[in-house]
């Protein structure tokens, strides 16, 4: 009984140390974007503020980082979805011998380094433009085309394993009998194999999507005058901190998070359709929730969120954190002055011991030694007050 | 001739103008963009830097001076051997096993309890929550754990505020900000497989074996990880190569004295300007990697089919 219990709370324990592990953070990241404190730190909370959400939104190299992203997306979505199926038909039909061989082949480009895919696909291009002359040369620089091509390198790899597993379930035999039918062979494929690839088609270009819009190892080599939205933050994070990149975080997390809700809410509606079709499940008479919400938490959460969400755009633009900021400017300044006559007691009092002592000529060098270690240790303090004030009128202007 | 009749099938199995659809992209993918720029890279590795004007004139020849430099260091440097790039490359190494290890360990126990406790309300809302941060971007989950392990971070206030310390402790530069960071960086990608592998073990099994009085400990070491072993390869492998491979965390939350291997293949890349000897500290890390993975497969005895199940 007891063994039992013991066992849910260690299991209950790690559960939370696992997630907050992985969703801590996130969440921390997320509330520093509403801090409006220079740096980006939840603790010392100075005022809750919107002000980064407009610096990012004025911040143009993200915007056109973020359309560079964009094409780059669709360029490698389209590229390696086409790749990843044509090489899982393939293989399903190679000769069983080469099978390993060739599944090693498709699926290294997942275990290769990032570094080691956008160096070569750099230098290859390179070798490829200046085998055709000047002004291939030129086009074979494009960061866009390089990008795509080196990041489809691999995410075509991943596409090709999720049709894999979708092919596993696919009956031959329809092909085979449309094909006997008289349909040609680009028929029986777009009537028949790509129907039933469809859901797979669309989860691997999500999938290659996404992909391509957060790899960073590959892209830092082949951008070159593209730079998309993973490298302009990179490049923000290496050099100089400050919370509109939390702005910018607090917006992914929020998308993906609808996102993912979106899907479950989707997911659990179809299945309570599929029952009541099938009469397990009658819709029950007297809820007054709207049918999408019932039995479903994922969709009744994603309203939720969204209405919490509207509010928040809704304020946003009538919130002002003007007075809480400058409160806070007091209350560092009166901290400032009360370090400040602190240090002056402690020198009142020094010079006041000293004054009592008369010049001691025959200190031992050991205090003195002590006494020059003290002051600089003080000056720290005193230096370490004001640091974080300059950062702030710096940004402030 | 073999060859010949095997294309004739698949080509009478696809139509002409599928076939040669489906070839010509597989051939356009392995060839072109994998095999290739990966033997252009080798190439470019046993050549000097040199100037456009002299590329294809007398110096433009073989030489294994790049491969030298990281073991010697500069012609005419003092030391015998590189150390400071050789030390770079074992730590990389070393860590990206422990960082391989660790994941193994966190992740099996969830990986246990989401695959064996099934289709309940919490668990599908435990796997939503892992598939979040799964999609957000590398970058942002490093600055994430930055703005965590900073000076001036949440950890070091909680820290001060519970008196546990009077001064800030420096995680980034004792690199455990780094370690924490490659950790949380793939860790689902260790989670996903061993979740799919123990998710399609029988629990009849696991009765069978308790009601026989197994213990909990064999329970485990004898048939949950025996099935289990494609998963966990397949995400040790994928751990492994990704985190020796990783430069985004290494970038942002590694210490200014400690480097990664990935750095100084990107420093000679992107700032010496020096593709050859880039491409040889390239070649060095795919390579090594790779002799690693293999030689641990067969020490565990795991097929290559078995990875990315």
């Amino acid at each position: 009984m007891s063994s039992k219990f013991l066992s849910r709370f260690a299991l209950g324990a790690y559960l939370i140390i696992f997630f907050s592990y992985l969703l801590g953070p996130l969440l921390v990241m997320s509330l520093t974007a509403f801090n409006s404190s220079g740096f980006p730190s939840v603790s010392p909370w100075a005022c809750f503020t919107f002000e980064w959400f407009t610096v990012l939104f004025n911040d143009d190299r993200i915007l056109i980082s973020i359309i560079n992203s964009l094409k780059i997306g669709v360029g490698t979505v389209i590229l390696s979805v086409s790749m990843g199926l044509a090489a899982s038909l393939v293989l399903t039909q190679v000769w069983p011998r080469l099978r390993t061989t060739y599944y090693t082949l498709i699926i290294a480009p997942i275990l290769i380094p990032g570094v080691v895919l956008g160096i070569s696909t750099v230098v290859f291009w390179d070798k490829v433009g200046r085998m055709f002359g000047p002004s291939a040369e030129l086009f074979f620089h494009n960061g866009l085309l390089l990008t795509i091509l080196g990041q489809s390198t691999f995410i075509a790899s991943y596409c090709m394993l999720v049709f894999v597993a979708r092919l596993q379930r696919f009956d031959t035999g329809l092909t085979e009998a449309a094909l006997d039918l008289g349909a040609t062979h680009t028929q029986a494929f777009r009537k028949i194999l790509l129907p039933f690839m469809r859901p797979a088609i669309a989860s691997a270009a999500v999938l290659a999507f996404l992909a391509s819009f957060e790899n960073y190892n590959t892209t830092t080599f082949t951008f070159g005058n593209y730079p998309t939205l993973t490298i302009e933050l990179a490049q923000k994070v290496r050099y100089g901190i400050n919370p509109s990149i939390s702005s910018l975080a607090f917006i992914i997390i929020a998308v993906t998070v609808f996102g993912a809700l979106a899907v479950e809410a989707i997911r659990r509606n179809s299945v309570r359709k599929e029952a009541i079709r099938e009469g397990k499940a009658a819709a029950k008479p007297g809820n007054i929730l709207p049918g999408f919400l019932r039995g479903n938490p994922a969709a009744f959460v994603f309203v939720i969120l969204s209405i919490i969400a509207i509010t928040m755009v809704g304020t946003a633009q009538s919130h002002d954190p003007k007075e809480c900021k400058a409160q806070v400017l007091l209350e560092k300044k009166a901290e400032i002055a009360i370090r400040i006559e602190a240090l002056r007691q402690q020198r009142l009092i020094k010079d006041q011991s000293e004054a009592r002592q008369g010049p001691d000529i025959f200190s031992t060098p050991d205090a003195d030694a002590g006494d020059a270690a003290k002051t600089p240790s003080g000056s720290g303090a005193f230096g370490g007050v004001f640091a974080p004030t300059n950062l702030d009128s710096e940004d402030g202007e | 001739m073999k060859n010949n009749m095997i294309f004739a099938q698949f080509f009478k199995n696809n139509g002409l103008m599928m076939g040669s659809l489906l070839i010509g992209l597989v051939g356009f993918w392995v060839i072109v963009l994998v095999i290739l720029p990966q033997l252009s890279m080798l190439d470019y590795s046993f050549r000097y830097n040199l100037p456009p004007a002299e590329l294809g004139g007398p110096k433009d020849v073989y030489t294994l001076h790049n491969y030298k430099h990281l073991l010697y260091g500069a012609e005419g440097s003092s030391g015998t051997y590189n150390t400071v790039d050789l030390m770079v490359f074992v730590r990389t190494i070393i860590a990206a096993m422990l960082v391989t290890i660790a994941n193994i360990l966190m992740c099996y126990p969830l990986a246990y309890y989401l695959g064996q406790s099934k289709g309940s309300g919490f668990v599908r809302l435990l796997v939503v929550l892992l598939i979040i941060p799964y999609w957000i971007n590398e970058i942002l989950r490093a600055f994430a754990l930055r703005i965590i392990f900073g000076d001036s971070g949440l950890i070091n206030e909680v820290l001060m505020l519970t008196h546990l310390t009077t001064e800030p402790i420096d995680f980034i530069r004792q690199d455990i900000a780094l370690y924490a960071g490659l950790g949380y960086a793939y860790i689902l990608l260790m989670l996903f497989p061993m979740y799919n592998v123990i998710e399609s073990l029988d629990r009849n099994q696991i009765e069978a074996a308790r009601d026989m009085g197994a213990s909990w400990a064999r329970i485990h070491r004898r048939i949950v990880i025996p099935h289990a072993k494609p998963g966990i390869a397949s995400g040790a492998t994928m751990v492994f190569m990704l985190s020796a491979g990783a430069l985004a965390a290494p970038q942002v939350l590694g210490g200014p004295s400690s480097l990664w291997f990935t750095q100084l293949v990107y420093q000679w890349f992107n700032d010496s300007l020096n593709w050859q000897q880039g491409a040889a500290y390239a070649m060095v890390l795919l390579l090594s990697t790779i002799l690693i993975v293999l030689t641990l497969m067969r020490v565990f005895k795991v097929n290559m089919g078995d990875i990315g199940k």
